[in-house]
């Protein structure tokens, strides 16, 4: 909301500077988000009269001027050849900054200095209407008709001083959103008084209630319309004060029936419309429901499809326009008007706002009327528009209003405990402090007891309808910074710590494996979405088809970000996130329970398996190294509660993939991202990439560990290498020599696996550590030894597996 | 025998200091220590003592024998690193590791529950596929009201959005807790609003409340000025304005001095000298009344804090977008 300093003075006298008001402002909730002081273009521009011009001595061309400037005379050497004496000019004085320099080619601001014109003094300049920014004529001097003494600022002799405020009215004060509305602010804080406009109406000829008719028949919708005639109206432009206040506000003046509308919408805040009365059918004004009237063109050349219950202010057979939203071009006033008859109304605000986003059409005025406008404003700003209408083009304006107002709005009255309102706000303000405070705002208060007051707000405070509206009213007008801080002890019991996370478990680990966390948008395409299982919980209004599902797994959208890391040459990526997936658990999403959420570890992983070195030779990532990354994890998490099986599954992302078993539970996979997938993104390296559910993890967190004493005894380690059919998979011989071990083997570590000339066609060797340990002696060697001969008699009969001498 | 014991300890001490290198030590060996050399030679002649001296002079011969392994063993440790030392090229670089790094915004919203959770608050989470009810009607904004405007939403189904604030969790704690509550509850949020350098559909909150017997206005503000001095720093300069929300009333936006200019007005700050950092008040009584709580018996209050708007002042990042890219080169700088 745009508000103009010298129009908001017609209603308050303030004289704070542009920045204590916008301060003061902000303060009680009127954000002041930024302002513009015209007046400081012209600063150190002043009226001058130009008392005497003599030739210069060396220059043809050249005035020598003097130029009273109201605290001296200047001598200032003009170049114009319109000077002359007795003008009354625009002089910048000594230091003054001239808006458009006139031997600059792209016009540059330039600095007035003290300067000597072929050896003559010259303080400051006599301006031409280009050089100030105010018209295109360049070649002389602007002669003013001001009658400005010499030594008045520019910008006031012009009437270009007004601060133009951007205020940000929160929706619940509609009251503020009018120069009177802001003024009425102002006045509470310098406790000033409010001016409300005058209306001093000349009625004649005959009654209005004659010449038009207003009947309501959905009350409920509208409680009130009020009207005024008037006659012999000329449609012509409307004089520069007024166009200029409403360009400032931020309209563009159209004529002056349309311009006073919106004068008086912006000066007192109540939306008006104009009818062309010869246009109404029957002269009369019926305001109902749309009903079966099914489509409807508005003033803006629209056609606009209409729902039964939006409310329509009607003539005798037909719309003429959608109540409180936008008039239509049926009864426009055009420049042929000479009647016309003027609504001020009061509209239900839930009914606008309704029919406003059905048609997808917001005004200043459906803004406004669905916010709450003050229905007692309606007869003045009627009365206010007839007024302005009559002073710009002289027209009759006829007896009589026609109001329209058959049940009346009952204020609320509202009972006010002061008590309450020091327990509510930290603080100890004297009741009748606050009763002070709610006088201010224009309150009716009256006592009831000794401990309770009566409060019958203003109309048009429509936010106030309850007791802490009150006490919001009193901090206000008190001001939040009186009010002083205090704190209590945060010790309470009863009140729960927050529970560890195995989240933020996984989360140091991770970082500290040397793992970059990264947080992905949950929104992407469908297409993208849909790569991570079935249908996606889709956005029914999204801003673009890049935003519009939620992921279903968290892989697709980071293969997004390998792609642009890797288009920008960031070619080592090892990246984690922990966030979450969305999936519908039923077909219709009829309630927050059709939704689940689970939150999800995310790790991949392209580029080199370690950092290049100066010895170590650079060697791309595999899947085996992503497997030992997802091993520390879980080992640290939840000791040994996990393994690893290949996932079979037909998953859609990858190939020669693992799934995770966590506490007997699938808890996610990993694996090699398809190359057809992968190229979908643009990725032309392998890429490993896995997801782990964190609820499962979290289920398998072992956080309450026992100790374990230490061995006691040495272990005996002994190695063994076998030659294996190149089918077999390591593990089915690694599950073999566990069990065949039994319980003295601490550890199995497969040292070296190598298929080559010396293993034969067909076949490869796997060399395995093994460690025994018992817990209760030193083990011998031919206790061992036993172990070993029963494992290799197993192997050999099991597995097909030769032990390599 | 005892002054030939005296001479080879002498001469053997008299070496010591030039024992430098490998071939003064390997002579030095040669010389005293070897089978042939002056030590091993004085203990051949320990045979012609007579019994009644034996023990004292091979005691004293020990001792020399002692002495002079002593000698050599330290000037040879001393030869062997640094000879060793000379080998190694010091300059070559460390066999670089992997290197981690936290998200910025994780970070923030560690350091947020850090603080919050010092003050005795705890955490909650709530979903982000969430009803129009607690979204929007439990927190006072009904159908049809223009402070819906205040948030652009994105709907799933006709009553079914992504959640616009973290407020709903609010309602969904109180439903199951008795007072008091106090608890903070981070989250994902998002806007329909285009996607500019200030927004991106999706964004971090972190919100508030206490709600106990007594709870004050004063409280809400003791307690913010308490967090911003520990997160901003003490020296902050703050104030509290009045503001509106729905579900709070009174209702307050929490600024503090630009710490970009000091409060004397920047691009950043939009020329005010403030920042605002958090929107605040006292939980409307109608919310209260909805979760079964007496608003006559209870109070309290709530706020909610914006993370990446945090982020991006505290860290001078001039774009949101660079917080989702991901991008490495951005990820690796904090
Ligand atoms: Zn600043």
């Amino acid at each position: 909301m745009k508000i103009v300093s010298s129009w908001l003075k017609d209603f308050v006298d303030v004289e704070w500077t542009p920045q204590q008001f916008s301060d003061d402002l902000t303060m009680v909730g009127l954000e002041v988000e930024s302002y513009e002081d015209l007046a400081a273009t012209y600063d150190k521009f002043v009226v001058g009269k130009v008392v005497s011009c003599e030739k210069h001595p060396k220059a043809d061309r050249l005035t020598v001027c003097r130029v009273d400037v109201g605290s001296e005379e200047l001598q200032i050497v003009c170049g114009a050849p319109n000077v002359a004496p007795g003008q009354t000019v625009p002089v910048g004085l000594v230091g003054a900054t001239v808006p458009h320099g006139q031997h600059d080619p792209d016009g540059k601001p330039f600095v007035l200095g003290k300067v000597k014109l072929r050896g003559v003094d010259s303080s400051g300049m006599i301006c031409s209407a280009k050089e100030l920014g105010l018209g295109t004529d360049g070649d002389g001097i602007m002669v003013l008709t001001t009658d400005a003494r010499p030594g008045t600022p520019l910008a006031i002799a012009l009437q270009r001083n007004d601060v133009v405020y951007e205020i940000g009215i929160t929706p619940n004060r509609p009251d503020c959103l009018s120069h009177l509305g802001v003024a009425r602010e102002v006045a509470i804080q310098t406790g000033g008084e409010v001016r409300r406009p005058a209306i001093t109406l000349k009625e004649s000829g005959e009654p209005a209630a004659k010449l038009a008719s207003i009947e309501i028949r959905d009350a409920d919708l509208c409680p009130r319309y009020c009207g005024r005639v008037l006659s012999d109206v000329r449609v012509i432009p409307s004089p520069e004060w007024l166009q200029r206040r409403l360009e400032l506000a931020g309209v563009r003046p159209i004529n002056a029936v349309v311009d006073a509308t919106n004068y008086v919408m912006f000066e007192l805040g109540h939306p008006l419309h104009a009818f062309d009365l010869d246009r109404l059918d029957g002269h009369a004004i019926v305001v109902r429901r749309a009903g079966p009237d099914a489509e409807f063109t508005t003033l803006d050349g629209r056609s606009r499809q209409l729902r039964p219950d939006m409310l329509m202010i009607c003539d005798r057979s037909r719309p003429v326009a959608i109540g409180g939203v936008m008039g239509g071009e049926n009864s426009e006033v055009s420049e042929t008007t000479t009647r016309l008859l003027i609504e001020g109304a009061y509209f239900l605000p839930s009914n606008i706002r309704r029919t406003a986003r059905t048609l997808g059409l917001s005004t200043e005025a459906s803004y406004r009327f669905e916010r709450g406008a003050d229905p007692e404003m309606a007869k003045l700003a009627v009365e206010r528009t007839a007024q302005l209408i009559q002073e710009l083009t002289a027209a009759t304006v006829h007896p009589g209003l026609i109001d329209v107002y058959p049940k009346g709005m009952e204020a609320s009255r509202i009972r006010f405990r002061p008590r309450r309102a020091n327990e509510i706000l930290g603080t100890n303000i004297e009741p009748s402090a606050m009763r002070s405070y709610l006088g201010r705002l224009g309150a009716h208060v009256t006592a009831n007891g000794e401990e309770e007051l009566v409060v019958v707000p203003p109309s048009f405070r429509v936010d106030i309808s309850e007791e802490i509206d009150l006490i919001e009213e009193v901090a206000r007008v008190h001001g939040y910074n009186n009010i002083e801080t205090q704190t209590r002890s945060a010790i309470d019991f009863s009140i729960p710590t927050a529970p560890a996370r195995v989240a933020d478990e996984a989360r140091s680990h991770l970082i500290g494996a040397g793992w970059r966390e990264i947080m992905a948008i949950s929104l992407q395409p469908e297409t993208v979405a849909s790569l991570g299982g079935p249908a996606p919980i889709k956005v029914l209004n999204p801003v673009s088809a890049e935003m519009q599902a939620l992921r279903t797994s968290m892989i697709p959208g980071t293969l997004d970000i390998v792609r642009l890391n890797l288009h920008r040459g960031n070619k080592d990526l090892r990246l984690f996130e922990i966030g979450k997936v969305y999936r519908r658990s039923s077909e219709n999403l009829a309630s927050v329970e059709d939704v689940v959420e689970e939150d999800r570890l995310m790790m991949a992983w392209a580029g080199v398996a370690a950092p290049v070195a100066f010895d170590r030779p650079s060697r791309e990532v595999d899947l085996m190294d992503l497997r030992g990354e997802v091993d520390a994890l879980l080992r640290r998490v939840c000791l040994d509660k996990y393994r690893f099986l290949p996932y079979r599954a037909d998953n859609t992302l990858t190939e020669s993939a693992l799934s995770l078993e966590i506490n007997g539970t699938y808890g996610g996979w990993f694996g090699e991202v398809r190359r057809d997938i992968a190229k979908r993104f643009e990725i032309e390296v392998p890429i490993f990439v896995g997801e782990i559910a964190l609820p499962v993890l979290e289920q398998a967190w072992t956080r309450d560990r026992t100790f374990r004493p230490l061995p006691r005894f040495p272990h005996v380690v002994r190695d063994l290498a076998f030659v294996v059919e190149r089918t077999m998979p390591q593990g089915d011989l690694e599950d073999l020599i566990r069990l065949t071990a039994g319980p003295l083997l601490e550890s199995l570590v497969l040292f070296d696996a190598y298929q080559g000339a010396q293993t034969g066609g067909g076949r490869r060797s796997l060399a395995y550590s093994l460690a025994f340990r018992s817990p209760d002696h030193t083990l011998t060697d031919a206790e061992v030894d036993a172990h070993i001969r029963a494992i290799v008699d197993r192997a050999r009969s099991v597995c097909g597996a030769e032990l390599r001498s | 025998m005892n002054d030939r014991i005296e001479q080879v300890r002498a001469a053997a001490r008299a070496e010591a200091a030039s024992l430098t290198n490998a071939d003064a030590l390997e002579r030095f060996r040669l010389s005293f220590l070897a089978r042939k050399g002056s030590v091993a030679d004085l203990f051949d002649q320990l045979r012609h003592v007579t019994a009644a001296d034996k023990p004292a002079v091979g005691k004293a011969l020990n001792e020399l024998r002692t002495e002079v392994q002593g000698i050599y063993d330290g000037a040879k440790e001393k030869v062997d690193s640094s000879a060793q030392r000379t080998s190694i090229d010091l300059t070559l670089p460390g066999r670089p590791l992997f290197a981690g790094s936290r998200h910025l915004v994780s970070q923030t919203l560690e350091e947020f529950q850090r603080v919050f959770v010092s003050m005795g608050f705890d955490i909650v989470e709530g979903p982000e596929v969430e009803s129009d009810y607690y979204n929007f009607e439990a927190l006072n904004f009904p159908p049809d009201h223009p402070a819906r405007d205040m948030q652009d939403t994105f709907f799933v189904s006709p009553s079914v959005l992504l959640r616009t604030h973290t407020t709903p969790v609010q309602v969904r704690i109180m439903e199951k807790r008795k007072p008091p509550v106090r608890a903070i509850m981070p989250g994902r949020v998002y806007r329909n609003e285009a996607v500019s350098a200030r927004s991106l559909v999706q964004f971090h909150q972190v919100d508030g409340v206490y709600v106990d017997k007594g709870v004050t206005f004063a409280e809400l503000k003791g307690t913010l000025v308490a967090f911003a001095k520990r997160y901003y720093g003490s020296s902050i300069k703050y104030r509290f304005r009045a503001s509106y929300f729905p579900f709070t009333e009174p209702s307050a936006e929490m600024d503090i001095t630009c710490y970009l200019c000091a409060g004397k007005g920047c691009r950043v700050c939009k020329h005010s000298g403030w920042l605002e950092i958090v929107g605040s008040g006292m939980v409307h009584p109608n919310i209260l009344k909805r979760v079964g709580y007496d608003p006559e018996e209870v109070s309290g209050y709530a706020f909610g804090f914006g993370v990446e708007r945090t982020v991006l002042l505290r860290h001078g990042i001039d774009d949101i977008r660079l917080l989702y890219e991901n991008d490495v080169r951005f990820l690796e700088q904090f």
